[in-house]
């Protein structure tokens, strides 16, 4: 037993130092390759040009492969006729649908009509006056695509199914906890309001238009406010309006709050010198309850507290005025 | 004809066009001549386009006013070719075009001739790794100064190559006046010229600074003082010439005095001017994400190997003679970069506030290319350096065809395309010029007589397509949306308020139509309820 044990352990040492020499001998053979190599090396020139080649080589393959790969990042017209018949399906009134890249507005064309877009990029702090659920559509693979709408509504709503995929688009439903639903959004009564500038009667020159002979135009209309579709009441005035100009809209039951916006109509409106400061005032039956002076650059909020009159049903103006010529967007939410 | 037979032909053809650099840059001439003329009328008017082809026709102007002061080079090459090409019926915004074909056509044969002395494979590469980038070609499409100052630019460094290395004064000083009446032109294509005039001294200063000798080495005491003289007094001479207004009006010296423009990097890059890493050096930003990968990566590499071939010459380990011509190219290629980067260029978007480097760019690649072929593998040199230019034009020439007609809406792979280019806020086209895309569309569907309200397409552009028989005769112009049954809108940056207004007039947020690239909408047509059939 002894005897075997110490064959074993000669043979097992054997194989060892076999093993050691066999890798002494594996490593001087790569280092002598190595060394040879390195002897023979091309000049850095040439190094340089041959790593130029390569590049060159990857870089007009990738490029290829890029630009083959587009199209199946980006939702065909079968995607969008999908897209559009879930939304068919399932949207109910109260429903509103966001895009996520911002830029994939193919969907003003291909969703149903009956499902209004929401038209701003972030949706964190935005009211969504009379929006109860969120469908937003969006391009994942999309190059450039950011999870910030995604994040913006989560912020504010649960999400009731996993997103569905149709194609390159997902559809993710969002249930907002609280949604904003207003009593009444006074830009679309301004069809059956009246509109005066000082003591004078401005003429109804349409469904919901006014001209205040040349000096001022009030009008429900969409306009661009930093970068996004705004619908407000638009006033326009060529001179600074030193009479105040009155909106009256009939009446309707007054809430808690009244909340709204201005901000000067148009890409270019601050340059053009149409930003100036407004103060907008909130009137009940013809009693001041509030006001507020207001900058006219960006999209700026304002409250009103009509807590003292909830309930009731009132005629409610909004009375402006501001010592510059106007180009202005108004919205106004009354509020539960 | 066999296949054996045609290649034969096809070498036969090939070895004759590369025999010397008459028949190259003949070549090259013919074929980008009839390239440009043929795709010419495919892109749309934008506002850039307009203001080019109303000043060179008053009919074009809005309202009977004039339009306002510019340079009147471009205008007048483009008046020129549309009136020679009416008689034979050619419409007249492709004849005002035909201007820019034959500029692109110059350009590369100053570009073959150019670079002939790099080698003729560089030669005959030059001018392809100029044309395959979607933006340059788009710029030999429509008529504006942007090509011109390119062109002007590679003459004015063939002519200043001359004033120095021919070998009697006379022709010396001949070649410095043609230097001098040259930069009078770039003068007159487009306010910034003078950026050349500056490059020109900048490497007359250096090369006597570093007592660079030229090519042809010959005792030449004066010729630096003479070149210089002739720029300063043949440009402005030929500048007021070309455009006598200057002695006269305010307007048309402050136009060509070409004052910097603030934010040119907001608007060359949109929303994106908001990154600091963008805006700070916007001409590199706006090149690097416009230009296809594989030939920006060619052009930083020509770059690179330029200033270490200068830097070899300098220190002796090359030639010294082989110095001037590096410099002369890099000082070219450099001084645009820096100028727009300065705000010195005018307010234009894409590539086009430096296209005039471009070409030069692309003769400094074409050389690193064609060396890094001869390096790597100097017995299969030409088939490498044929491989090579293959890889590197073939995606950016399938970048062409993909935008085109749209060429300006094109960003490379880096940028993810037209959609990653969205997605970070850049400009999707320039001044409008999609809106030519939908006038099919219209014509086929537009019920008879609407009007239509055009908020972000020039009235310039309108009366332009209208003429060329693109935009339906029957229909009208409309001020306003209320006053409108159509609106034709494009998406360019430029606020979209006109197209909102549109919603509201027209009550509905949902085109009739749209014209996409890559998914991102360039403009959409709305509709009053009864005006689309």
């Amino acid at each position: 037993m002894s005897e075997l044990s110490r064959l074993a352990g000669r043979a097992a040492g054997m194989l060892r130092e076999r093993a050691v020499a066999g890798l002494r001998d594996s490593v001087h053979s790569v280092r002598a390759a190595l060394a040879w190599a390195w002897a023979r090396r091309p000049p850095w020139r040439r190094v340089t040009a041959l790593a130029f080649v390569a590049a060159v080589a990857w870089a007009g393959a990738w490029s290829v492969l890029a630009q083959a790969r587009l199209a199946s990042r980006l939702p065909s017209p079968l995607d969008w006729a999908a897209a559009s018949a879930l939304l068919e399906r399932d949207a109910r009134p109260g429903d509103a649908a966001a895009l996520s890249p911002a830029w994939a507005e193919r969907a003003r064309e291909a969703l149903p009509a009956s499902v209004p877009l929401v038209a701003q990029a972030r949706l964190a702090a935005e009211a969504l006056p009379g929006v109860r659920r969120v469908w937003l559509v969006s391009i994942p693979s999309a190059p450039g695509f950011r999870w910030e709408a995604e994040a913006d509504l989560s912020e504010r709503a649960a999400r009731a199914d996993p997103p569905s995929r149709v194609g390159a688009l997902e559809i993710a439903r969002f249930d907002l906890a609280s949604p904003t639903l207003p009593i009444a959004f006074l830009p679309d009564r301004l069809a059956r309001g009246a509109v005066t500038l000082g003591a004078a009667d401005c003429e109804a020159v349409g469904p919901g238009r006014f001209r205040c002979g040349a000096a001022a135009r009030v009008e429900r209309t969409v306009r661009e406010i930093g970068g996004a579709a705004r619908p407000c009441l638009s006033i326009t005035s060529a001179a600074p309006l030193d009479l105040p100009l009155v909106v009256t809209f009939p009446p309707s039951r007054i809430g808690r709050t009244l909340d709204g916006h201005a901000g000067a109509a148009g890409a270019g409106a601050v340059a053009a010198g149409t930003a100036a400061p407004v103060r907008v005032a909130v009137l009940l039956d013809g009693e001041e309850i509030g006001s507020a002076e207001l900058s006219a650059a960006g999209w700026s909020p304002f409250r009103i507290d009509t807590s003292r009159s909830a309930g009731q049903v009132r005629a409610i103006a909004l009375v402006v005025t501001s010592p510059a010529r106007l180009a202005l967007c108004l919205d106004a939410l009354v509020l539960p | 004809m066999t296949l054996a037979g045609a290649i034969e032909r096809g070498r036969a053809l090939a070895d004759r066009v590369a025999s010397g650099v008459r028949p190259a840059a003949i070549s090259w001439a013919a074929l980008t001549f009839v390239v440009l003329l043929a795709l010419g009328g495919g892109p749309g008017v934008s506002r850039d386009e307009a203001a080019v082809l109303a000043a060179s026709d008053p009919a074009l102007a809005i309202g009977g006013e004039g339009p306002a002061p510019a340079p009147p080079l471009a205008p007048a090459l483009s008046a020129a070719t549309r009136v020679l090409l009416a008689p034979a019926g050619v419409p007249s915004l492709r004849g005002a075009r035909a201007a820019t074909a034959l500029v692109g056509a110059i350009l590369s044969a100053a570009m073959v001739a150019l670079a002939w002395e790099l080698g003729p494979a560089t030669a005959l590469l030059a001018p392809a790794l100029f044309w395959a980038a979607p933006r340059h070609l788009h710029a030999g499409l429509v008529a504006g100064p942007d090509l011109l100052l390119a062109a002007l630019a590679l003459g004015l460094a063939l002519a200043w190559r001359r004033a120095f290395s021919e070998a009697e004064p006379r022709r010396r000083v001949r070649a410095a006046l043609f230097t001098g009446a040259l930069l009078g032109a770039a003068l007159a294509a487009r306010a910034d010229g003078w950026v050349l005039g500056l490059a020109l001294a900048l490497e007359a200063g250096l090369s006597r600074a570093l007592r660079l000798p030229t090519p042809a080495d010959a005792a030449r005491p004066r010729a630096t003082r003479t070149a210089l003289v002739a720029l300063a007094v043949a440009g402005p001479l030929l500048l007021v010439a070309a455009w006598p207004a200057l002695l006269s009006s305010p307007a048309a010296r402050a136009a060509a005095l070409g004052l910097p423009s603030r934010g040119a990097a907001a608007f060359a890059l949109g929303g994106a001017a908001s990154s600091p890493l963008l805006s700070a050096a916007f001409p590199l930003a706006i090149a690097g994400l416009t230009v296809p990968f594989a030939l920006l990566l060619v052009l930083a590499a020509g770059l690179v190997h330029a200033a270490v071939r200068l830097g070899r010459a300098l220190s002796g380990r090359a030639p010294r003679e082989e110095a001037r011509p590096v410099l002369l190219l890099l000082l070219l290629a450099l001084t645009p970069l820096a100028a727009a980067a300065a705000g010195i260029a005018p307010r234009v978007g894409g590539v086009r506030p430096f296209l005039h480097a471009m070409p030069f760019l692309a003769i400094l690649a074409a050389r690193a290319l064609v060396h890094a072929a001869r390096m790597a593998w100097p017995s299969r040199a030409a088939p490498l350096a044929a491989s090579l230019a293959l890889l590197v034009l073939w995606p950016a020439l399938r970048t062409s065809a993909h935008f085109h007609p749209t060429g300006r809406a094109a960003w490379n792979e880096l940028a993810g395309g037209a959609a990653g280019a969205a997605s970070m806020g850049l400009p999707r086209q320039e001044g409008g010029e999609a809106a030519a895309r939908l006038l099919e569309v219209v014509a086929e569907r537009a019920r008879g007589g609407a009007r239509v309200y055009w908020p972000t397409s020039s009235p310039a552009a309108v009366r332009t397509l209208a003429r060329d028989g693109r935009l339906r005769a029957d229909l009208a112009t409309a001020a306003a949306p209320e006053e409108a049954d159509l609106a034709i809108v494009t998406l360019d940056g430029a606020g979209r308020d006109g197209e909102y207004r549109a919603w509201s007039a027209f009550r509905t947020a949902r085109p009739v139509a749209g014209v996409y690239v890559d998914e991102v909408p360039l403009g959409f047509v709305y509709a009053a309820p009864g005006a689309w059939r």
